[in-house]
Order: structure tokens, then C-alpha cells, then sequence
């Protein structure tokens, strides 16, 4: 068992005793190999789902817990720090930094890891050939197509070598063929390396291709299927 | 080493990723100090170069007197029995000063008697450290051995009508308190532009001095020192007086602008600040998603600090060296074609206790002023990412 979170509730306060529940009680393990979608109308909660798997949100009541450790009142810095020793980020628009080539965005998660120059070329190397780009290391993020710039984006959440992949919407901004070329990296990743991955999508195909689906309604889980 | 070699590559293609605006700043910021570095240069050293021009015609940098000289330190009046000899003033202070023997005394010509005040001095010194013989327009300055030879101001010339070669009536009061007087042969006029010096000075040598009011061969009233870069000496028996406490109305006045020239400086500086600091917080503002990705992905807020650090300061770094290099050329500029000042007077003569100041200022660079604009850039630069660093620091429990 990898993550798991107990009686997990995040309230967002909207006014004068207004509240609104981004997530509800939500009870969930995340065991190693874990290939997951989170599926739900927008504004269901998917998001925040994601976010607080992450630590980019803390909870308002409940524990996270990451291999037992209880990690619910690490401090914002301690929470970064925990995200970059043990997890990888997919998002939708990419969010590559367009000063840095395709290299040295693979290279950004490792350096602030202080990893050692050696290391850092091998790894950067291993997740550029991964994704099948590393003939393309040295172009910058605007001279490569949306899914190139996606491939990039996975070889960086990769290269730390992390427990768990989270990925927000990875294949919304991109075509069908393209898609299914990253849908299918995605498996690849995960049967070969037993890498644990976690989608919030609205892409049927990514639906059909996960091995577990959770449906998120009002914040809360509404309901689970494994394929 | 290798992070913060990234962190700097990383922070130095960020400033180039909105060229136009990069450059912008940089050249608004730039020409920005290369004015404050110009103008300061041009107050330090304009005023410098119209008081050294002022000071070497007559007045001179500080002199050395007898503590009395000065009657409660007034430096309107004079007590003429109080003397100073050339033994009294240590060796150094010798150099680079004239002795001159100054009291008031009544001159009489064809037409008038009018009160002025009467130097006597050595014509060589005044040839090898001042420039009032060059003041001499018609005639020329008493000669060093000669005897009851005088020059006067021409506007007093003209009011008691007397003419080169004629002889005036001096009337004073000796050192032993008898009633000084003797006839002197005109011999020169001075001509300080129309000034009001012209009504109230007139020179002879100084052994016809020190004979008209009954001094001794080394005895004398004020030792003129004319070396402007020399710092002024504390005397434990004599007193001294800069041309500060002499012309109090002037110094002010230039100190006056100076100051003023300084505020107007910084507050140029503030205001490229708060320009810089808006174009800086638009673009921070802009980047607020990319900072929350930076984070996602496990920069913490020191590292996206620091990275907005660097940047300003290359850019800071950037802008200042540009910006002085254009300040120090446009300065060398007026070195080799001097400020003409009558363009700040409308083509009118300019002044200065009551002389005619030479109108053309030559600028040169002054050191100090590269170090302390620099430092008040750097300072304003630090001042402008208060803000947003606040901004990033301040984001309370949750990362997003």
C-alpha cells in the first residue's frame, strides 16, 4: 500500500457561512502498480481529488497517509519536497518551461533533487528514450507538437523515479491517433515498470484502458469498477 | 555548483523569453542612470569648475589670519591691527598662498572719494597661483618692485574719474594707529566683467602696503591659499577661514543646488523603480500558472525566489552597466565640448560674487557617484521585489 486516505474532506469556504464541499469523506488505498482513473463530471471533484493526493492541497478533516507515514500536517515546503521524492505530474496544457529544452525539463525535477551530474544525464537519457524522443532533446517546447510536448512532459514526471504518476487530464488537448500513443505509454509504463498512475479524465478511451475506475460525484467517490 | 548553474541558466533565458519587453527595461532603466550619473556629474563637477574659476580670481580656496582679524568672526569687518608673520604659519600652508595685506581705506580722484578696500600683494604669486592679473583688461598689474603703483576696479575708476597714469589719495588707519595716507600712481584696471568687485577693490604691491600703514616687511593680514584640493588646516594660534564661512551666501547656494540636484535624482530613481517594479509585477503576475507548475513539480518557494532574484538582478546588472557606460560617455562628451551655461540663461552673463564666471562648464566623471548610483539601483531593484516575493511566499496552507 502506497497512499491511502481516510475520512479526507476539502471545504472551500465561498462566502458568509457558505461552504463547499471539493471533497467529501473520501476513503481510498492507492497500492503500487495501480493504473486509476477518476472520472466525473466537471466540477465533481476530480481535481481536488488529484490535488490532495498530491499535497498541493491539504485537507480541511481526515489523514493522508504514504506508506504509513501520516502526512496530513507537513508543512507547504515539506509537502514539495515530498512530491518531488515521490511523485511525477502529467498535466493537461504540459506546463513544460519554454525557456528550457526538451532536455532540460526532463533535467528540472533532478536538480532540485541535488542528484548527481552523472546520474542526472543517464536518467534524463533513460526517460527521453522511454518516451521515444530522445533524438528531439535539445529542441525547445515550442518546436515540438502537442504530443511530443506531452511525451516530455512524462519523461520529467519519470525521471525521478517516483511511487506514483498523477495525471490531470493528460490526453484532453490532444488529437485521437495521439491519444492512444500516449494512453499507450501510459500502459507500457505501468506493465513494465509497475509504475502507479492516476488519471482525472473525461477521455472514454483512457476510461476503457485503466484497470480501476472511480466515479466522483459531489466530492465524493460515487462509485468504483475494475476492468 | 551544477544546481545553481541551472538555476542561473534557467533565470537568465527567462529574462530574453519577452525580448521587447526585456529590452525595454533594460534601456529605460539604463538611459534612466545614465541621466542621474550625468547629472550628478555635471552638479559636482560644474559646481567645482565655476568655483575654482570663481575662487582663483581673487578669493582663493581658504586663507590664514590672525585669530582677531575677524571681529567675532564677521567676516565683513576687519580689525587691520591684527597681524600674522610669515613665522607664525607652518612651513606646508606656505605653498600655493600669496600673502596680501587688506584694509578698508578711502581712495580720492579727480572727481570723488569713495571707500574700497585695498590689497596689498606679491604680483608674482598672484601671476603663479591666482588669475587676477589676467583681470587686468586696460593698463597692467603693479610691478613686483615698484613703488605706490596701483590698479583699481574700473566702475570705481570711472566714478572717482581718474585715469592710467594719474594719482589717487589713499586715506586709511596705520598698524600704530596714525592716520595712513600717501598718493598712488594708477597704473591698471580691472575689469571683472561689470561685477560689483569693480566698485570696491583695488591692488598694490605688498612692501607699498606694508609702508602705507606702518608694517613690518614680514607682517601682513591674510595668507590666501589657492591649492582648491587642499583640505583646509586646523591651527592651534591663527585662525582659518574657507571660502565657505567667507562667502556664506554662495556656499549656500550651491549647496542649495546640490542638494536639490540629488533629491531630483532620487526621486528620478524611484519613479524608473516603480515603472520597473510595475513592468516586474505584470509579468510575475503573468506567470503565477508557471510558478504553481515550478511547484507542482517540486520547486520549493526559496528556489522560485531565488530564480526571480537572479533575474532581476542580471537585469538590474544589465541595465546599470549600460546605463553608466552611457553616462560616463555623455560626461566625457561635455569634457571635450564644454557646457555652455549662458544656454541656461538666455544668452546673459552669469554672476558670481560679483564676477563674471567663465560660461563654459567642463564635466568630468566622479567616482563616487558610479558606486552610490549603483548601489541605490540595487537598492531600488530589492525594493521592487518586495512585492512579489510577498506574493509567493504568502500563499498560506495550500500549494495551488
Amino acid at each position: 500500500m502506497q497512499f491511502e486516505l481516510k475520512n479526507v474532506s476539502k471545504v472551500y469556504e465561498t462566502g458568509q457561512e457558505n461552504i463547499t464541499y471539493g471533497a467529501k469523506n473520501i476513503n481510498l488505498t492507492i497500492r503500487e502498480g495501480d493504473f486509476m482513473a477518476l472520472v466525473g463530471p466537471s466540477g465533481s471533484g476530480k481535481t481536488t481529488l488529484l490535488n490532495l493526493i498530491a499535497g498541493l492541497l491539504a485537507p480541511s478533516t481526515g489523514e493522508v497517509f504514504h506508506k504509513g507515514e501520516d502526512i496530513t500536517h507537513l508543512t507547504l515546503e515539506e509537502r514539495t519536497k515530498h512530491r518531488l521524492d515521490y511523485m511525477g505530474f502529467v498535466f493537461q496544457d504540459y506546463q513544460l518551461l519554454p525557456v528550457l529544452t526538451a532536455y532540460e525539463n526532463v533535467e528540472f525535477p533532478l536538480q532540485l533533487k541535488n542528484i548527481d551530474k552523472e546520474e542526472i544525464k543517464e536518467r534524463v537519457l533513460w526517460a527521453l528514450d522511454q518516451v521515444g524522443l530522445a533524438s528531439f532533446k535539445d529542441r525547445f517546447p515550442k518546436q515540438l507538437s502537442g504530443g511530443q510536448q506531452q511525451r516530455v512532459s512524462i519523461a520529467r514526471a519519470i525521471a525521478c523515479r517516483p511511487s506514483l504518476i498523477l495525471a490531470d487530464e493528460p490526453t484532453a488537448n490532444l488529437d485521437s491517433k495521439t491519444s492512444q500513443e500516449i494512453i499507450d505509454l501510459f500502459k507500457k509504463l505501468n506493465s513494465e515498470f509497475n509504475l502507479t498512475f492516476i488519471f482525472s479524465t473525461h477521455d472514454q478511451r483512457l476510461i476503457d484502458q485503466v484497470k480501476t475506475v472511480l466515479y466522483i460525484k459531489d466530492g465524493q467517490i460515487a462509485d468504483q469498477k475494475e476492468h | 555548483m551544477s544546481r545553481f548553474n541551472f538555476l542561473f541558466k534557467f533565470s537568465y533565458r527567462n529574462i530574453w523569453r519577452e525580448p521587447k519587453r526585456a529590452l525595454i527595461m533594460i534601456f529605460s532603466l539604463a538611459i534612466g542612470t545614465g541621466y542621474i550619473l550625468w547629472v550628478l556629474n555635471f552638479s559636482e563637477a560644474g559646481s567645482k569648475e565655476v568655483m575654482n574659476d570663481f575662487l582663483s580670481q581673487y578669493a582663493g580656496s581658504y586663507q590664514i589670519t590672525n585669530k582677531d582679524y575677524y571681529p567675532e568672526g564677521n567676516t565683513k569687518r576687519f580689525n587691520t591691527f591684527a597681524t600674522i608673520r610669515t613665522g607664525d604659519i607652518p612651513g606646508q600652508e606656505l605653498a600655493s598662498s600669496i600673502p596680501r595685506v587688506v584694509s578698508p581705506v578711502f581712495i580720492s580722484g579727480n572727481k570723488k572719494t569713495l571707500g574700497v578696500l585695498l590689497n596689498g600683494t606679491v604680483p608674482q604669486l598672484e601671476d603663479k597661483f591666482s588669475k587676477l592679473t589676467t583681470a587686468v583688461k586696460t593698463g597692467r598689474f603693479v610691478a613686483p618692485d615698484s613703488s605706490n603703483e596701483i590698479v583699481l576696479g574700473m566702475s570705481l575708476a570711472n566714478k572717482i574719474d581718474i585715469k592710467i597714469g594719474e594719482q589717487v589719495a589713499v586715506i586709511g588707519q596705520a598698524r600704530d594707529g596714525s592716520v595712513a595716507n600717501d598718493l598712488f600712481t594708477v597704473v591698471g584696471f580691472l575689469d571683472f566683467g561689470g561685477g560689483d568687485l569693480e566698485d570696491s577693490l583695488s591692488f598694490t604691491n605688498l612692501e607699498s602696503a606694508q609702508t602705507l600703514f606702518s608694517l613690518d616687511e614680514d607682517e601682513y593680514h591674510q595668507r590666501v591659499n589657492f591649492d582648491m584640493e587642499r583640505n583646509p588646516p586646523t591651527l592651534e594660534k591663527l585662525q582659518v577661514t574657507t571660502w565657505h564661512q567667507l562667502l556664506p551666501e554662495i556656499s549656500v547656494s550651491i549647496r542649495f543646488i546640490d542638494g536639490f540636484t540629488k533629491i531630483v535624482c532620487i526621486v528620478v530613481v524611484g519613479v524608473i523603480s516603480l515603472g520597473l517594479s510595475n513592468t516586474l509585477m505584470i509579468s510575475f503576475l503573468e506567470r503565477q500558472k508557471e510558478f504553481s507548475a515550478l511547484n507542482i513539480i517540486g520547486a520549493n518557494r526559496t528556489w522560485i525566489i531565488s530564480s526571480l532574484f537572479i533575474e532581476v538582478f542580471l537585469t538590474g546588472t544589465l541595465a546599470l552597466l549600460i546605463g553608466l557606460l552611457i553616462g560616463h560617455l555623455c560626461t566625457w562628451l561635455n569634457f571635450y565640448y564644454p557646457i555652455n551655461l549662458e544656454l541656461f540663461t538666455s544668452g546673459k552673463p552669469m554672476y558670481l560674487g560679483g564676477m563674471l564666471i567663465h560660461p563654459y562648464v567642463k564635466i568630468y566623471p566622479v567616482s563616487k557617484y558610479y558606486w552610490q548610483v549603483a548601489i541605490l539601483i540595487y537598492l531600488f531593484l530589492i525594493i521592487s521585489m518586495i512585492y512579489p516575493s510577498y506574493k509567493i511566499m504568502n500563499r498560506g496552507k495550500d500549494a495551488i
